[in-house]
């Protein structure tokens, strides 16, 4: 069994607690049943027939996956999962809002973000992924920051300067040491979702701290094999940013 | 860069571009050492993760990245991945 570092164990446990728990707008019932379908995409015999399609909007068969969520929300998951570099605005605005409230979005897309993370790490470590966890009931947060608002991205997003000290603790932990960078306001109508996310990123990655720090390599690869392998990755996943 | 090529054939099997992950992982194991194929593996899979955020939640790249990038993002072709 593979040397895993204890505090990248801890990260994956931690995001496996996130995953059960209710969140802000979707129970935990629903978020362990989104990492449920996100799995089942990558077998799925529509989203092969639909990344294998000239255009992802050629029809395609019913999805193939194990949970009752609306069939539309199923094929917004299984298409974030397997084929989300031909998202377009269009399409967004097909399934927000008449799928999904942008909320219900946003948080949908952390869950898959996180689940994908940790999958693809067991399965890069040829390791058996985690079995997914009993879903927790409990009252959902409700956080939505009052500042956000559209400012380039599809969704609303936050700005680190609009976050005001009588904000929630989970809006003002968003931004504590990361930079404003696009990606860390992403997902920022969510505020658990940007912490929990970037949690895991911090052990995945490196903390936003280190990231220019080139005197200090403090993983078993440099800071340029680190970045060679991000950029490998993105341009594997045809992502512009 | 030293092993960039061990490690880019890593990151390629990974994403399912070819089928030998299992030859791929250990050639880094036997070459880096397990500290290095975890922390590679971790890279690669957080972005797996970060495409996706990026991807759906259609965040603009920065403007200042968008400058210096310009003339490499030319170029590789990178333009193309433009979601419109």
């Amino acid at each position: 069994m593979a040397e895993i570092r204890e505090d990248l164990s801890a990260a994956h446990a931690r995001a496996w607690l996130r995953l059960a728990a209710p969140g802000a707008w979707l129970t935990g019932a629903e978020k362990t049943a989104i990492a449920a379908e996100a799995r089942a995409a990558l077998n799925c015999p529509a989203c092969a027939q639909r990344k294998a399609a000239l255009s992802p909007e050629q029809p395609i068969p019913a999805h193939i996956g194990p949970s009752d969520l609306d069939a539309a929300w199923v094929d917004v998951i299984h298409r974030i999962r397997t084929d989300a570099d031909r998202l377009t605005p269009a399409w967004f605005a097909r399934v927000v809002p008449s799928v999904l409230s942008v909320e219900r979005y946003v948080e949908t897309v952390g869950v898959i973000a996180e689940v994908t993370a940790v999958d693809s790490f067991m399965t890069a470590m040829g390791m058996p992924l985690w079995p997914l966890p009993e879903p927790l009931t409990g009252a959902l947060t409700g956080i939505r920051p009052k500042a956000a608002k559209l400012a380039g991205a599809w969704v609303p997003t936050v700005a680190p300067e609009d976050v005001s000290a009588d904000d929630p603790e989970p809006v003002q932990a968003m931004y504590r040491n990361r930079s404003a960078a696009n990606i860390h306001r992403a997902l920022s109508l969510l505020p658990e979702a940007v912490n929990g996310f970037f949690d895991l990123d911090d052990a995945m990655y490196l903390p936003d701290a280190l990231l220019r720090k080139f005197e200090e390599e403090p993983r078993a690869i440099t800071h340029a094999q680190i970045e060679l392998l991000a950029a490998r990755v993105s341009a594997l996943n045809r992502c512009l940013y | 860069m030293p092993h960039a090529r061990l490690l880019l054939d890593f990151a390629e099997a990974c994403s399912a571009v070819s089928a030998d992950l299992s030859d791929r992982r250990e050639a880094v194991r036997s070459t880096l050492g397990e500290a290095a194929l975890v922390d590679a593996a971790a890279t690669i899979a957080i972005f797996q993760a970060v495409v996706k955020i990026a991807d759906a939640t259609g965040i603009p790249l920065e403007d200042a990245k968008a400058e210096i990038s310009a003339e490499f993002r030319a170029d590789l072709g990178l333009d193309a991945f433009v979601a419109e």
